[in-house]
This record gives C-alpha cells, sequence and structure tokens, in this order.
C-alpha cells in the first residue's frame, strides 16, 4: 500500500480552498485488518486524507517552498458514517490562514453526501535543510517528485478549471 | 469550600471549549450545547467526563443530559413528548426552563434544553449536596 | 501493511492504564512514500497507535465482547518527528472510568524520554454508535488474530505501570 491518500483534485482556490477526494478499495491490503469481513477506511486515514488535501493547497500556495508539510496538531476530530470500498471521500478543506511555517484549517470530508469526518488542523511547512542541514540536498529533489506528483492528481487542471469560472 | 456560580462558570466554560473546540466567547450562559455550540452525540459524553474531572462529581448516565427519556414509549409518541415525558423531564432537568418547550414538546427541540446555564446549574445543586 | 500500529504491551492495569511500544522500522512501507528519502513516522499513524493502544484497554473492560470504535479525537499535538531506528512508548489513561456509552483516553507518546505526542480520544461502542447496516454476530474489531498478536489474553499478567515505566 501506498501513503497517498489524495487521488484527484477536484476545485482548487489558493489561497482558501481545496476540493479532492480519496477513493476507496478493496485493493488496499489493509483493509484486510479493518475490519476482517467488514472493510472499512481507517478513522486516522480519514484524517490523513483531510491533512494531504490541506498540505496541497499549502504548497501551491507557497510554490512548493518546503519540501515537507506536516500535520503539528488535530482538534475536534469527529467522525461519522463509514467509507467503505467502491466509495469516495469528498475532502473540502478551507484555510484559516497559511503562513510561511504554520497554516491552520477547517478540513469536512463526506461520503454519498453524509459527513464522514471533520477536523481543524494545523500543519507544520519546512525545508529537511531545516531539520537536517547535512542533507539539505534532498530539498531539491523531493520538491520536483511533489510537483511531479501535483500534475499526477490533476491539480492544474483544477486550478485552470478555477481560473475559467 | 464551596465554590461560587462564577467560579463554577468558569470551569464548565474550559470544559465546553476543551471538549467542543470553540471560543471561549462564544459560551455565553444562554448558549445551547448542540444547536449553538455545535455538540455531536459523542461530545455530550466528552463534557460528562470533563465535568466529572473538574468538579470530582459523579453524573451517571442519563442525569445530566436525559437521552433515555427519548427512547421510551411511555415518554414519547409520534416525535413528541406526552404529559408523563413531559413530568418525567421536568424532573429529571430541574435547572433546565420547559417553559417554552412544554408549549410545544417536540423531540427534535430538546436540544434547545441543554444550555450553559442548565449545566451551571446541575454542577451548583451536585456541589452542594455532595454531603448526601 | 498491516494494520497493526503497535507493537507489544508492556504494562497493563484493568480498566485504568495500558503501556504499549511500537519499532519504526525502515522496512516499513509507509515511511518510504512519507517522504521519499527523508522518512518520518506520519503523526496520523501515531494517532492510530494511541487509538489501539487505547482501544485494547477499553476492550478488555469488557472482556473483548464489544465493537470498540475510534469515536472522536479532540486533540492530537505533536512535539518532535519519529524516524526509522526508534521505539516510542505509547501509554494511555481512562479519565474517569470505561463506561457501556464509551470512555475517554488521556494518551501520552514519548521517545527516550523526549515528549512526542499528547492526544485525548473517545471510544465508543459500534453497535451504539454509527449507523451501521448489516454488522453480524462476530467482533471483527477484536479478533482472534489480533487478540493472539498482541497477546492480549495475558495483559493482566503484565505489571501494572509503576515508577520505572515512567517516561
Amino acid at each position: 500500500m501506498r501513503f497517498y491518500l489524495v487521488d484527484r483534485i477536484l476545485e482548487l482556490q489558493p489561497p482558501g480552498r481545496i476540493v479532492a477526494v480519496k477513493s476507496l478499495s478493496l485493493a488496499e491490503e489493509y483493509l484486510a485488518d479493518h475490519f476482517p469481513a467488514y472493510p472499512v477506511l481507517p478513522g486516522v486515514m480519514m484524517l490523513e486524507a483531510l491533512v494531504q488535501t490541506a498540505a496541497w493547497l499549502v504548497r501551491v500556495q507557497t510554490d512548493f517552498e518546503k519540501s515537507l508539510v506536516l500535520l503539528r496538531e488535530a482538534q475536534n476530530v469527529r467522525y461519522g458514517n463509514f467509507v467503505r470500498p467502491g466509495g469516495q471521500l469528498v475532502m473540502e478543506v478551507e484555510a484559516i490562514e497559511i503562513g510561511a511555517g504554520v497554516s491552520r484549517f477547517k478540513a469536512v470530508g463526506q461520503c454519498d453526501g453524509q459527513q464522514a469526518v471533520q477536523a481543524k488542523l494545523t500543519l507544520e511547512h519546512f525545508n529537511i535543510g531545516d531539520e537536517d542541514p547535512l542533507r539539505a540536498n534532498l530539498d531539491a529533489g523531493l520538491r520536483t517528485l511533489l510537483r511531479e506528483r501535483f500534475r499526477l492528481v490533476r491539480g492544474p487542471q483544477a486550478l485552470a478549471a478555477q481560473a475559467r469560472s | 469550600m464551596a465554590l461560587s456560580r462564577d467560579e463554577i462558570m468558569e470551569k464548565v466554560r474550559e470544559a465546553l471549549v476543551d471538549a467542543l473546540g470553540v471560543d471561549e466567547d462564544e459560551v455565553v450562559p444562554t448558549a445551547r450545547i448542540g444547536p449553538d455550540l455545535g455538540a455531536e452525540s459523542i461530545d455530550y459524553l466528552d463534557i460528562v467526563f470533563r465535568l466529572e474531572k473538574a468538579f470530582n462529581i459523579k453524573i451517571p448516565r442519563g442525569d445530566l443530559f436525559p437521552d433515555n427519556i427519548l427512547t421510551s414509549e411511555e415518554f414519547v409518541q409520534n416525535k413528541k413528548l406526552t404529559e408523563k415525558g413531559v413530568a418525567e423531564l421536568r424532573a429529571r432537568m430541574p435547572h433546565a426552563d420547559l417553559s417554552k418547550f412544554e408549549q410545544n414538546p417536540n423531540v427534535d427541540d430538546i436540544a434547545d434544553l441543554f444550555t450553559v446555564n442548565m449545566i451551571v446549574g446541575y454542577v451548583e445543586s451536585k456541589l452542594s449536596g455532595a454531603a448526601a | 501493511m498491516r494494520w497493526i500500529w503497535i507493537d507489544k504491551f508492556i504494562a497493563f492495569e484493568h480498566g485504568r492504564r495500558a503501556i504499549s511500544i511500537k519499532n519504526v522500522s525502515l522496512a516499513e512501507e509507509h515511511v518510504h512514500d512519507h517522504f521519499p528519502g527523508y522518512p518520518i513516522h506520519p503523526p496520523t499513524l501515531m494517532i492510530e497507535g494511541m487509538a489501539q493502544t487505547g482501544g485494547v484497554l477499553v476492550g478488555e473492560a469488557f472482556d473483548f465482547r464489544e465493537k470498540v470504535v475510534l469515536a472522536k479525537v479532540t486533540r492530537a499535538k505533536f512535539y518532535c518527528h519519529v524516524v526509522p531506528g526508534d521505539q516510542i512508548r505509547l501509554e494511555a489513561n481512562v479519565i474517569g472510568e470505561i463506561r457501556m456509552e464509551g470512555a475517554l483516553i488521556e494518551g501520552r507518546i514519548t521517545r527516550n524520554g523526549d515528549l512526542v505526542a499528547e492526544i485525548q480520544m473517545m471510544f465508543a461502542h459500534l453497535d451504539q454508535s454509527r449507523a451501521p447496516l448489516e454488522l453480524g454476530e462476530d467482533n471483527f474489531v477484536f479478533t482472534e488474530d489480533f487478540i493472539r498478536m498482541l497477546r492480549m489474553r495475558q495483559l493482566n499478567h503484565l505489571e501494572p505501570p509503576s515508577a520505572e515505566h515512567g517516561s
């Protein structure tokens, strides 16, 4: 399994808003444990999907300036309906503020129009070089990789659609 | 050493801010836990645990938020509370203001009764009756 | 990748407190995506580790008969980064007591005494909470496999948490 929790960006309105999707498939092996005979997207994976969605907004807004974007704090994460294989979690994230090194968001995930998860998030952004000067050379490569992945999740299309509307 | 109503309000406010993630200034005495402060079903239990810890009291199930009234046919018919239901509610929630509610006792409106004031009143009476 | 985010319980006190540990290893797949070349154990998976630690503590109180699920994370705050080669210690404490309606857990994660995270979370029993559809009789949350892997039937033979388990 790969730790990518955003499959496609649907809407992108920097600096304030992003809508993305995580599609859930039975092919994701960890589902065999969660739960046997009753596979559902684990709550923390819903949270990670919200975090990664917010992270894309940070990256676009700051032009991928910092290569690492990580959850620093989550508040009032509440769960509702489950997301089952074949279903999609639609994540809607609104930025409260995006700073140079820290950002805050309100985030909601829905499945079939029903609320599955909601949370308040604080993210931190930094470069590898900030934490480990000896490996600062990794930042450039990671940034390139992330820009590629942004293309993969149809980020530019979402941006263009927003520009047209 | 008895706590004043203000001191109780302060600790109740802290518990609600922690449990619900609302701002301090949203927690006014007339604020309704559900409709105004956004509490959902799991949050009510979170609030109970925090109040128990903050005031060193025991809050048995249904004592503060009498959810079990709603599941009884004796008390609820056609999504409205029966006369018996209203009487039971009044007995279980002496700190709630039922005057408006009892004119049209819809089950859906019960959330209007759970206000910050109601909680403060409940804690006050628990603390003053603590010797019992 | 298995969905088990703790490795072993090291201390247990029925209805009150449980301590587990997790090794973070380069052999795990997910760290290579998070991030390529600079692996960091994801904070959300540490929340899951605490959920599994707390979940077992709450579940054991009912002899693993109920389907205990995570209902809410009131707050999760992270103070430093955990990387492969680290071992984290996850401690879950019950606030108040475990009830049929649910439980509130206060959790603390440390690494060699350094504070990694503080997490507060609530658990509920599945039948009583979210709208489930066709739930069978079996407890798919606490399966025999899970119970065996984490040696959950021997929990009460572990030492209760004491000073030497302090961070």
